[in-house]
């Protein structure tokens, strides 16, 4: 597995990518606290939250070529014909995405210092939005992975996991609409407005359990919850096990 | 040594291969010959693991790649048709990439490395990225990275393919030095370059084994080649008629013709008969000068039909 890690976290830096994104990461960290900086009240924890919206750019740049350019370039005969086995090259890979992370993230914990070295605070909040951020992180990485491992297409790969992210990220605003509509229909067949206003609660609650956002939103005011958590770490291990079983499913493959 | 048992694949309806079985011994290099699209490649990924078979097994050194595929992967080397390698590695940071995946331990790494380097003349272009180096040269790094762990079994994968004159002489050579010390799967289309060598061949066609058999009775068989080509100078129709007039000759077919110079194929009814002697002297005697005289290779089509019709 660190061979694997190894390779993949060096790659970033041996192609435009891991640059780019750490480009982009650091234009919007930086904007972000230097316009709190500017008007006099820095906050990480609103920084990091904000900068959570932007995984949905980050992360299919991340993870795009993974396992989609190993397949075009005849690569991935590798990890089939060499005594490593295929997990451990999910595992490996999925590492090295998250360590980029950690790269990035530099950049926060220097605003931090500078917070800090300026009168500020850092507070428990901060801390607990950065732990979010990184198991978000995780969890969407993971499906960048799967993505890629779909296809030989990067182009694919990254239009999927943005998708995919994307879903997760406006999960509220789709759990209000499909509340409203649930609502509408129902009232118009039954005529009953206590059931078609808590079956759209119903649908509501379900779509919104799997929003990692509001699972997670108490974090920013000090308050950790282990199954928010558990949850994110979960999401991740379902899309890494199937990527795992597609890498797998190939050698099986009969058409 | 590598077992080989009834190898089934489909692919969907289509059947790829459809129950393969030979032995490869050890230090032999073995031809595996074939039109394309015969299951070549296909035989070759079930072998190293990287398909799995619809039904059949395969055994490498004793352990099967399916049971044990950890125990049976060490032992073989594997150069696919497009060799695995990052376009933007260096080949010394590539061939390292390979020994980790390969999990060999650091004190026998720089031993290792350097015997397969100076083995294959990578020597000079170790620090370069793969993705400006020659295709002769990215054939070599392939090679060595299929040597890394110093396994028993080499499994080669049409290795010369698209490569200049030169550079498949050098990669022969280096598949020559090897033999020595490896049992060697080779395949190919071309049949010279089996016949330069391997020391057995299996030829498969349409997914079954057409033959095994050695190289020695494989040319002894396609030794009386059954057609002449010849070009010369002087009145086609002439030299024609003169031909077909020796005992022996069944057909003389016009290849090429033009004012200067024509072309034409002999072909033979009676193999065993030696008749090129004859034919000098018929032109010799008709003052017509030859320009060009040869036996033509049997084409692995020919090779087919010889086999196929021989049993």
């Amino acid at each position: 597995m660190y061979a694997i890690f190894k390779r993949e976290f060096l790659q970033y830096f041996r192609s435009p990518v891991g640059y780019v994104a750490i480009a982009i990461f650091s234009f919007l960290a930086g904007f972000i606290f230097y316009s709190q900086y500017a008007s006099g009240a820095v906050s990480i924890s609103s920084e990091v939250i904000s900068l959570r919206s932007f995984f949905v750019v980050i992360v299919p740049i991340i993870t795009m070529a993974s396992f989609a350019e190993d397949k075009k370039r005849g690569t991935d005969v590798l990890y089939y014909t060499t005594p490593v086995d295929l997990f451990s090259v999910v595992a490996g890979k999925f590492l090295a995405a998250l360590a980029l992370f950690g790269i990035m993230f530099i950049n926060v914990f220097a605003q931090m210092i500078v917070t800090v070295a300026n009168g500020g605070i850092v507070d428990v909040g901060a801390w607990g939005s950065v732990i979010v951020f990184f198991f978000m992180a995780a969890m969407f990485i993971s499906v960048g992975l799967m993505a890629s491992a779909l296809n030989d297409s990067q182009i694919v790969s990254a239009i999927v996991t943005f998708v995919i992210i994307l879903i997760f990220q406006i999960l509220s605003t789709i759990s209000d609409y499909a509340k409203t509509a649930a609502n509408a229909v129902l009232f118009s067949i039954t005529q009953n407005n206590d059931l078609s206003v808590s079956t759209g609660e119903k649908i509501a609650g379900l779509i919104n359990w799997f929003d990692p956002f509001a699972r997670t939103a108490d974090f920013r005011s000090g308050v950790f919850s282990v199954s928010a958590l558990i949850f994110c770490l979960s999401v991740a291990i379902v899309f890494l096990y199937v990527t795992y079983r597609i890498l797998e499913k190939k050698r099986w493959s009969q058409g | 040594m590598i077992e080989i048992n009834n190898l089934v694949k489909h692919y969907g309806d289509k059947r790829a291969l459809k129950g393969i079985s030979f032995t490869v011994n050890d230090d032999e290099v073995l031809g595996f010959l074939g039109p394309n699209g015969a299951g070549k490649t296909t035989t070759m990924n079930i072998i190293t693991g990287f398909l799995s078979s619809t039904s059949g097994t395969v055994k490498v050194n004793g352990h099967d790649i399916l049971e044990e595929p950890e125990l049976a992967k060490k032992d073989i080397g594997y150069l696919p048709e497009q060799p695995p390698l990052y376009l933007d590695m260096t080949v010394k940071e590539y061939l390292s990439f390979i020994c980790d995946l390969k999990g060999l331990k650091k004190e026998d790494r720089k031993a290792q490395l350097d015997a397969i380097i100076s083995m294959v003349k990578i020597g000079d272009v170790t620090d370069r990225l793969i993705g400006n180096l020659s295709k002769g040269y990215k054939q070599r790094v392939g090679i060595a990275q299929a040597l890394v762990g110093d396994p028993s079994i080499l499994i080669l994968d049409e290795p010369t393919v698209g490569l200049d004159p030169n550079q498949v002489m050098e990669i022969r050579k280096l598949i020559k030095t090897l033999s020595k010390t490896h049992s060697i799967i080779i395949s190919s289309h071309i049949l010279s370059e089996i016949q330069a060598i391997a020391d057995r061949v299996v030829i498969i066609n349409n997914g079954k084994v057409a033959a095994v058999d050695t190289i020695t009775d494989l040319s002894k068989r396609l030794s009386g080649s059954s057609r002449l080509l010849l070009s010369f100078q002087g009145p086609l129709k002439d030299v024609s008629a003169s031909i077909r007039s020796i005992p022996g000759v069944a057909n003389v077919v016009t290849r090429n013709s033009s004012d200067k110079l024509h072309e034409v194929e002999i072909v033979i009814s009676n193999t065993s008969a030696d008749i090129r002697a004859s034919i000098f002297f018929v032109m010799a005697k008709g003052g017509w000068p030859i320009f060009e005289f040869r036996s033509l290779d049997p084409t692995l089509e020919e090779v087919f039909l010889s086999i196929t019709s021989g049993k």
